[in-house]
C-alpha cells in the first residue's frame, strides 16, 4: 500500500496540485501600454501582468532590484561593490541595472562604487574560447558601462595576477585548483569543491579591491536549483545562505548579495531584449557537458529545467520555500555547551574550515546512524555490545571535526591524502 | 572475482549495502540490518517496557519486515512489548483484498493479534466508490487522509501506546523533496521526525525503519523468504510525490548515500520567525487531531456526502464558497417549491 499517501495532503498554505503550464516567454507585439497609455511598436506581456511598453517594463524590473537592496538595508551608503560578470544574461542584466542606478543624477541614484570582475575560467575547460572575440566583447562592455572599472583574473591564480581589462594578458596552463580538481573521484565532489572555492576566491579578490560587498547575479530559477542542490549535498543547515539575499559566510567579512533574486527567467529575457544586451559565454558551468546523470548537481539542474518547462509555478514555489528558511543557528551554541567541559574547547572551531558553514556533525542522529551502519557492517555476526559499536560510531563522527558533513563528503573523495 | 564479507567472517559476500557500500554475506547482513533497527529504537527511546504497540500492517514489504524485525528484537533484547497488527481495508478491489490475505498470513506466522478496520464501516464509503465519484486524479488524497484517521481510530479501539509505521529512509527523503516542491513548510518541519504526535490527545507514531534503505528492506525480505504483497497501489500517487520519487531515484543512482544526506538536510532546516506554525488542535466534529476546523477527513467526507467531491481538495476559501453556493441553491429550490405549493 502507499503508507506514504497519508502525508501527501497539505495543510493550508501548501500547493495541492501541480499545474501543467509552459514557461513560454510570450509574443512581443505592438500595442498600447496599459500602464502609461502610450502606443508603441513593442509591448512586453509578463505572466500575471498586463502588456506594457519598454519604459514601463524596465522601471518595473529595475524596481525589483532596488527594492531588494532597499528593503533589507543590506547595502550601506557609499559601499564599495564588486560585481561578478560571467557573460550570462543575468549577469549582464545586473550590470546594466547597476549602471543605470548609478548614473541617475536625481535623488534616485544608488550611492555605491562599483567595480566589475571577469573571472577567466577557461583553464577549467578543454577548449579555450577565441581570445580575440572575447576581449573585443569585453572592451565593448567596458565602453558601454563607463565609468565602471573592469578587472580580469584567472580562477585559482594568485591575487598578484589581478589586472585591469586593458592590461590583461591571458596565461594558459593549469594552476593548483585544476590539479586539486583532478584528484577528486566524482564530478559531484568536483563541482561542489569548485563552487566553494569560487566563492572563497571571489571574496579574496573583493578584499584586495577593498570591496565589502559582492553582487551575484542569481535569479529565482537559479536559486530554486541551488536550494535543491544544497539539500541533496547534505547542506540543509546552511542552505538559507545559499539562496537568500545575503550570504555573510565569506572570508574577511565580505558579504555576498543577490539583488536579482526575485527576477524570473522571463523578466531576464525581456530585459535582455529591451536593452539589447548580448550574453556571451552562456555561463557554461564546469562539468555540465558530462550529461545529466554525471553528478547530483547536473541532475538537479536538469530536474528544475524540466519543471520550468512544464510546471513553471512549481519552480517559484521551490524558490519561495527557500525564502522561508533560516540558517541553523542552534548548531554552534549547542556545540559550545557540548564541548565546554573539554580541555580543547577553545580550539574547537564552530564553522567548517572549508565552506565556513556551521558544523553540523556532532549532534545528528542521522549521521550517527550512517557511522553505526559502517560499524555494524564491520562487526557482522560477531557479538559486540551495542554501546561499544555506538562508541566507535561516535568516535568516527569526530574524526574530521573541523569539516561540515558535506565537506567531509568532498574530503572522502580525494584519491590521495589531500586535505581540504 | 567473488568479494569477501567486510566483517572478515571468512564467507563470500552476497550483496553490497547501498548505504555504506560495504559488501556482506547473508548472515552478517541480517545481523547488521537488525542491529541498526535496534540501535534506532534504543537511541531514540521509541518504546518503553510494558507498552502495547500497533504495527500498521498493509501486507507490503515495509510493514511485513517491520513486524518481523520488531517481533524478533522484542524477543532477543527483551523489550517487554505487546505487539499487535493493525490493518486498514480501504476497499480497493484487486489490491486490498489480496494484500489483506498477506496480513492474515503475517498474523499466523508471527502469532500477533490482528485488527482490521474498513473505510466502509468508518466512513460509509469504499475507495472503489470514491474513485467512481471523483475520478482518478485526487484519489490518493482521500485515501491518505482517511487512512491517517483510520489508524488513529483503530489504535484508540485497541488501546495501544503507539503506532509503528513502515516508513523507510527512501520514503522520508522523498517526503522532504516533495514538501519543498509544494512549499509545505508545516510538514517540512516535522516530516523527518522519528516520533510524531503523542500529546494529550494523540497516540504517538514512530518510524523504526527511518534509517533503513528500501533496497535493503527488499533484500532482507528476499533472503529471509518473508511473504509480502508486492503490487503497487492501483491508483497513481500525487504528482508532487511522483516527481520527487523519480528525482530521488535518479540522485540515488549517482550517489547512494544521498538518501541519508537529504534526511540530514531536512533535519537541519530552520525557518524564519515570520513563517507561521500550524496550531494543532482537535476537530470539533469528530474529535480527532487536526490543525484545521473541521479536519480534512470531515471536509472530504462532507464533500462526498453532499455530492461535491472536490470540496477540500483546493483551498479552504474555495470550499467554503462551494458549500455556500450549494446551500443557496438548495434554499432557492426549496423556496421555489414553497411558491409552487402556495398555488
Ligand atoms: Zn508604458
Ligand atoms: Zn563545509
Ligand atoms: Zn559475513
Ligand atoms: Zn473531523
Amino acid at each position: 500500500m502507499c503508507t506514504i499517501g497519508e502525508d501527501d495532503f497539505g495543510d493550508e498554505g501548501a500547493a495541492h496540485a501541480m499545474v501543467p503550464e509552459s514557461s513560454d516567454s510570450g509574443p512581443i507585439m505592438g500595442g498600447t501600454c496599459t500602464k502609461c497609455g502610450v502606443e508603441s511598436e513593442f509591448v512586453y506581456q509578463l505572466k500575471f501582468r498586463t502588456a506594457e511598453c519598454k519604459g514601463c517594463f524596465l522601471s518595473y524590473a529595475r524596481h525589483k532590484f532596488r527594492a531588494n537592496l532597499g528593503a533589507s538595508k543590506a547595502l550601506p551608503k557609499n559601499a564599495e561593490v564588486l560585481l561578478v560578470v560571467d557573460g550570462s544574461a543575468e549577469s549582464l542584466v545586473l550590470l546594466d541595472m547597476l549602471h543605470y542606478a548609478q548614473t541617475q543624477n536625481t535623488f534616485k541614484r544608488l550611492h555605491c562604487n562599483a567595480r566589475v570582475l571577469i573571472i577567466d575560467e577557461r583553464a577549467l575547460r578543454e577548449q579555450p574560447d577565441d581570445d580575440k572575440s572575447l576581449f573585443a566583447i569585453l572592451q565593448e562592455l567596458r565602453i558601454r558601462y563607463i565609468p565602471f572599472e573592469f578587472y580580469v583574473i584567472q580562477l585559482g591564480s594568485s591575487l598578484n595576477d589581478l589586472q585591469k581589462l586593458d592590461e590583461y594578458v591571458p596565461k594558459y596552463g593549469t594552476n593548483e585548483l585544476c590539479s586539486t580538481l583532478v584528484k577528486l573521484r566524482s564530478l559531484t565532489a568536483r563541482q561542489d569543491y569548485l563552487h566553494q572555492q569560487r566563492k572563497i576566491f571571489i571574496a579574496s579578490v573583493a578584499h584586495k579591491l577593498n570591496c565589502g560587498h559582492v553582487f551575484e547575479p542569481s535569479i529565482s530559477t537559479t536559486l530554486a536549483t541551488q536550494l535543491l542542490t544544497a539539500i541533496a549535498l547534505g547542506r540543509g543547515g546552511s542552505a538559507a545562505l545559499d539562496v537568500g539575499l545575503q550570504d555573510d559566510r565569506l572570508h574577511s567579512g565580505v558579504k555576498l548579495l543577490r539583488p536579482l533574486k526575485d527576477l524570473n527567467e522571463q523578466e531576464v529575457q525581456f530585459y535582455v531584449d529591451a536593452q539589447k544586451l548580448k550574453p556571451f559565454m552562456s555561463a557554461q558551468q564546469y562539468g555540465v557537458k558530462c550529461g545529466k546523470g554525471a553528478s547530483l548537481q547536473n541532475l538537479t539542474h536538469a530536474f528544475v529545467a524540466n519543471l520550468q518547462q512544464n510546471y513553471a509555478s512549481t519552480v517559484s514555489t521551490v524558490f519561495r520555500t527557500g525564502d522561508k528558511i533560516a540558517q541553523n543557528q542552534q548548531l554552534p551554541q549547542a556545540l559550545t555547551k557540548l564541548e565546554l567541559g573539554k580541555s580543547d574547547a577553545p580550539s574547537m572551531p564552530f564553522v567548517c574550515v572549508h565552506c565556513l558553514s556551521p558544523l553540523d556533525c556532532a549532534l545528528s542522529d542521522t549521521l550517527l546512524a550512517i557511522e553505526y551502519s559502517r560499524a555494524v557492517s564491520k562487526a557482522g555476526t560477531k557479538c559486540f555490545a551495542a554501546d561499544e559499536l555506538e562508541t566507535k560510531a561516535k568516535q568516527q563522527l569526530t574524526v574530521e571535526r573541523t569539516l561540515c558533513h558535506a565537506c567531509r563528503n568532498i574530503q572522502a573523495e580525494f584519491s590521495d591524502d589531500s586535505r581540504l | 572475482m567473488p568479494i569477501n564479507c567486510k566483517s572478515s567472517c571468512g564467507k563470500k559476500a552476497v550483496l553490497k549495502r547501498p548505504k555504506t557500500g560495504d559488501a556482506l554475506c547473508k548472515e552478517c547482513f541480517f545481523a547488521a540490518f537488525e542491529a541498526e533497527i535496534h540501535h534506532t529504537i534504543i537511541s531514540s527511546n521509541l518504546f518503553r517496557r510494558g507498552e502495547k504497540v500497533a504495527v500498521a500492517a498493509s501486507g507490503g514489504k515495509d510493514s511485513t519486515v517491520l513486524a518481523h524485525v520488531l517481533k524478533l528484537l522484542n524477543e532477543t533484547h527483551d523489550y517487554g512489548l505487546e505487539l499487535v497488527l493493525l490493518s486498514i481495508d480501504e476497499g480497493i478491489t484487486g489490491y486490498r483484498d489480496d494484500s489483506l490475505e498477506t496480513v492474515k498470513q503475517n498474523r499466523d506466522d508471527y502469532q500477533m493479534a490482528l485488527k482490521i478496520l474498513s473505510y466502509e464501516e468508518l466512513y460509509g464509503w469504499t475507495m472503489d466508490r470514491i474513485v467512481a465519484q471523483i475520478g482518478r486524479s485526487n484519489n490518493c488524497t482521500f485515501c491518505g487522509v482517511f487512512r491517517r484517521q483510520a489508524l488513529d481510530r483503530g489504535a484508540k479501539q485497541l488501546g495501544v501506546d503507539s503506532i509503528a509505521t513502515g516508513h523507510n529512509a527512501d520514503d522520508i527523503a522523498e517526503t522532504v523533496l516533495m514538501n519543498i516542491l509544494r512549499g509545505d513548510t508545516a510538514r517540512l518541519r516535522r516530516c523527518t521526525d522519528i516520533k510524531t504526535g503523542g500529546g494529550d490527545d494523540t497516540i504517538p507514531r514512530v518510524k523504526p525503519l527511518k534509517y533503513s534503505y528500501e533496497k535493503e528492506i527488499v533484500m532482507y525480505a528476499h533472503y529471509k523468504k518473508l511473504v509480502y504483497f508486492s503490487t503497487e497501489c492501483v491508483f497513481a500517487p500525487n504528482a508532487y510525490r511522483g516527481h520527487a520519487r523519480a528525482f530521488l531515484k535518479d540522485l540515488e543512482k549517482v550517489r547512494p548515500s544521498v538518501i541519508m544526506d537529504i534526511i540530514h538536510s531536512g533535519e537541519q532546516l530552520r525557518f524564519k520567525d515570520s513563517v507561521k506554525k500550524p496550531v494543532r488542535g482537535v476537530c470539533a466534529r469528530c474529535g480527532f487531531v487536526s490543525s484545521q476546523q473541521p479536519c480534512k477527513a470531515c471536509v472530504l467526507l462532507e464533500g462526498l456526502n453532499r455530492g461535491l467531491p472536490k470540496l477540500g481538495i483546493g483551498k479552504k476559501s474555495k470550499g467554503d464558497r462551494m458549500i455556500a453556493n450549494q446551500d443557496r441553491e438548495i434554499a432557492l429550490r426549496e423556496r421555489a417549491n414553497l411558491v409552487k405549493n402556495d398555488f
